[in-house]
């Protein structure tokens, strides 16, 4: 198999090279995602794959840490051995990643950061979305569609954990100044059996609910299922945050959740900006995505798009 | 609960305990005089305090109202009933003086392999209920033979199951949860609808007032007693509990006791497995994390012995209620995260005192 891949290889070489001087440069960049157990970051690496495939010259290598810093922290030293054109990094965490990703830059590989930041500032780009701003374009969806005052429940992700945190603080942001009253608030964790949970047992305290917010798509739909199984689905909207193609995208599509706002993966503007740097070409030291918010009837044109 | 089934607990001797003589508390004085105190002080009584002590806080602290709406009650069992069909295999283990860690792990794989047959590829219920359960049987079989052929620890050789059948669970579902979403061939979705199984299993039944799955579990329950009470194997498991070299010497066929009882308690994953991708309407590869601390937590409050050979089935069924209650009544209060991990740590604790007291 390795031999009938490296004489593949070797064929797609020649035959580049007999191309000409015109052929271009081939980069290798070296991709360390901290895990792969969550969907969405599976989702992050399918996007970099998608972006990359549309680029001959780029040959990614994708490292999974499987949740361990350690185990990253040497991903990236392998690659820096490695000599690889650049780095694109989603760490685990920033303390013990900032030091390792600095030796990568002395060495001059510029570095890719996405999704959670490192400490100081020795990294090329950051890439990454902004989950109060996310939570507070929810809140004020929230506050437009049900005309200023509700009944809503929120159904939190993990409590101790920054993106749980932004999203709650920004929807209070969001809301600030309207009638919209949280009747109801639950730690679900991001799990799902969790969020049906929490949700049966809002609907056995409170007969009229408006709105569920949840803090991802699966809470979301945990929430739907519990108001269905009580006949109450009718008469209350549901939202999410997220918008994987799989799950809070499927779920607008079916009509299970109302609205969904996409927490973007940056897999494709790594690639972007990898090749704008990769071609000499300067880049921010920080881009910050927006986000997409998905209903019934924009799902089939990509959702609209929130500044 | 309903009056009428107390009594009857209460009243049949459900602390089946064949090694040691008959609950320790006759021998208290008081005991003696006071039939009533006598019954209280009994095992299943003292069970019977925690479960009381729960629903009298429930009764107090009830969330508006909420705590006596019968949709409240549904809720509660619906939502103990994975956590109780997984304790009623870990009782079978516990008796014989194992553990199975796997049960959590076990339940994700037969949830990703149960909505991959039944939502993707549409398969009949009639077909992937038994290979379901024959999937869970066979990591039980496993960890069983590993345990008792060869004599590694349970603790050790369910741990690997638990360790390995994560693994599979991920590498059947790919990293992604199984859902009615499937993906083309050019990257696309394309939505499948839930499953006839899926419908019947989170069904509601009697005018909506109990969940399928409660009935499921107590269907396990139902099957458990019977081979633990009323079946010689569960004589041979309390026998290998209490002293497995003085069971071999006796002639009880331990290394297939012991086996049978993993090979059950696996099969109760498998069937936890359906009931959790039936709710969720998705196979989760990372659905049951923890669930096997849950299972044992039960267990052990309804006063089964850690150390094997002690316990019974019915006195997990009174776990589970224990468990089950104080989930809902923490959850209809909305109290935060912290406050019930603490609270629930602590009559955990409370609860498994009040079993030890008078037993030496």
């Amino acid at each position: 198999m390795t031999l009938l891949l490296s004489a593949v290889l070797l064929l797609a070489g020649c035959k580049k090279s007999a191309d000409g001087a015109a052929a271009t440069k081939q980069f290798v960049i070296g991709m360390s995602q901290c895990n792969l157990g969550e969907p969405w970051r599976v989702q992050m690496n399918a996007d970099i794959q998608a972006a990359a495939a549309k680029h001959p010259e780029l040959k990614v290598i994708y490292k999974d840490a499987q949740n361990d810093t350690l185990q990253q922290r040497a991903q990236v030293e392998e690659f820096v051995s490695q000599k690889v054109d650049l780095l694109i990094i989603s760490p685990k965490e920033a303390q013990p990643l900032t030091e390792p990703v600095a030796k990568a830059m002395d060495a001059g590989i510029p570095v890719l950061v996405l999704d959670r930041r490192l400490l100081g500032d020795k990294y090329t780009c950051f890439i990454g979305a902004d989950n109060k701003k996310i939570g507070k374009a929810a809140g004020q969806w929230i506050v437009k569609t049900l005309g200023g005052k509700g009944n809503v429940v929120e159904l939190m992700g993990l409590q101790t954990s920054t993106p749980g945190q932004d999203r709650h603080s920004g929807f209070l942001e969001g809301i600030a100044g309207s009638d919209i009253k949280i009747v109801f608030s639950a730690d679900m964790k991001w799990l799902e059996p969790n969020a049906r949970n929490e949700m049966e047992s809002a609907l056995s305290r409170f007969d009229k609910i408006d709105l569920v917010y949840a803090h991802n798509d699966p809470g979301a739909h945990g929430a739907y299922l519990a108001a269905k199984a009580a006949g109450r689905e009718k008469q209350m909207k549901f939202v999410g945050i997220d918008a994987l193609p799989q799950e809070g995208v499927a779920y607008v599509q079916q009509g299970i959740l109302d609205t969904t706002f996409q927490y973007p993966t940056g897999g494709a503007e790594a690639i972007d900006t990898a090749l704008k740097i990769l071609h000499g070409e300067k880049v921010p030291p920080e881009i910050i995505l927006g986000t997409r918010r998905f209903d019934k009837e924009n799902v089939a044109g990509g959702g609209e798009e929130l500044k | 609960m309903p009056a009428g089934l107390v009594l009857i607990c209460m009243s049949s001797n459900l602390y089946a305990d064949p090694c040691v003589s008959k609950p320790v508390a006759q021998n208290s004085p008081a005991a003696k005089k006071n039939p009533l105190l006598q019954a209280i002080l009994s095992p299943t009584g003292r069970a019977f305090l925690a479960l009381v002590m729960v629903l009298a806080v429930g009764i107090i602290f009830n969330g508006d109202g909420a705590f006596f709406k019968i949709g409240t009650h549904r809720d509660a069992l619906r939502q103990a009933s994975v956590y109780g069909i997984l304790a009623c295999g870990m009782t079978l283990v516990i008796i014989c003086g194992g553990i199975d860690l796997s049960v959590g792990s076990v339940l994700a794989l037969t949830a990703v392999c149960c909505a991959q047959m039944a939502i993707q590829w549409s398969w009949s219920g009639w077909l992937v209920v038994p290979i379901c359960l024959l999937i869970g049987a066979a990591c039980g079989g496993v960890s069983g033979l590993i345990t008792a052929r060869f004599s590694v620890q349970p603790f050790i050789a369910t741990l690997s199951m638990m360790v390995l059948a994560r693994g599979l669970a991920k590498y059947a579902s790919g990293g992604m949860k199984v859902s009615t979403a499937v993906m083309n061939p050019d990257g696309t979705y394309r939505y499948m609808d839930v499953p006839p199984l899926f419908r019947w299993v989170d069904n509601r039944i009697f005018g909506g007032n109990i969940s399928m799955v409660t009935l499921i579990f107590l269907a396990c329950f139902a099957l458990a007693w019977v081979l633990i009470s009323k079946h010689r194997w569960g004589r041979y498991l309390y026998a290998i509990g209490g002293n497995e070299e003085a069971s071999r010497l006796t002639g009880v066929p331990v290394v297939a006791a012991k086996t049978a009882a993993y090979v059950l308690c696996g099969m109760f994953a498998g069937v936890a497995g359906i009931c959790q991708a039936a709710q969720e309407q998705q196979g989760d590869p990372e659905a049951g994390v923890g669930y096997e601390l849950i299972a044992i937590a039960m267990v052990v409050i309804g006063g089964t012995s850690l150390m094997g050979g002690r316990g019974g089935i019915a006195l997990t069924l009174l776990g589970v209620l224990t468990i089950g209650y104080l989930d809902k009544i923490l959850s209809i209060n909305a109290i935060a995260e912290s406050g019930r991990l603490m609270l629930t740590g602590v009559i955990i604790v409370a609860a498994v005192l009040t079993q030890r007291r008078n037993r030496t």
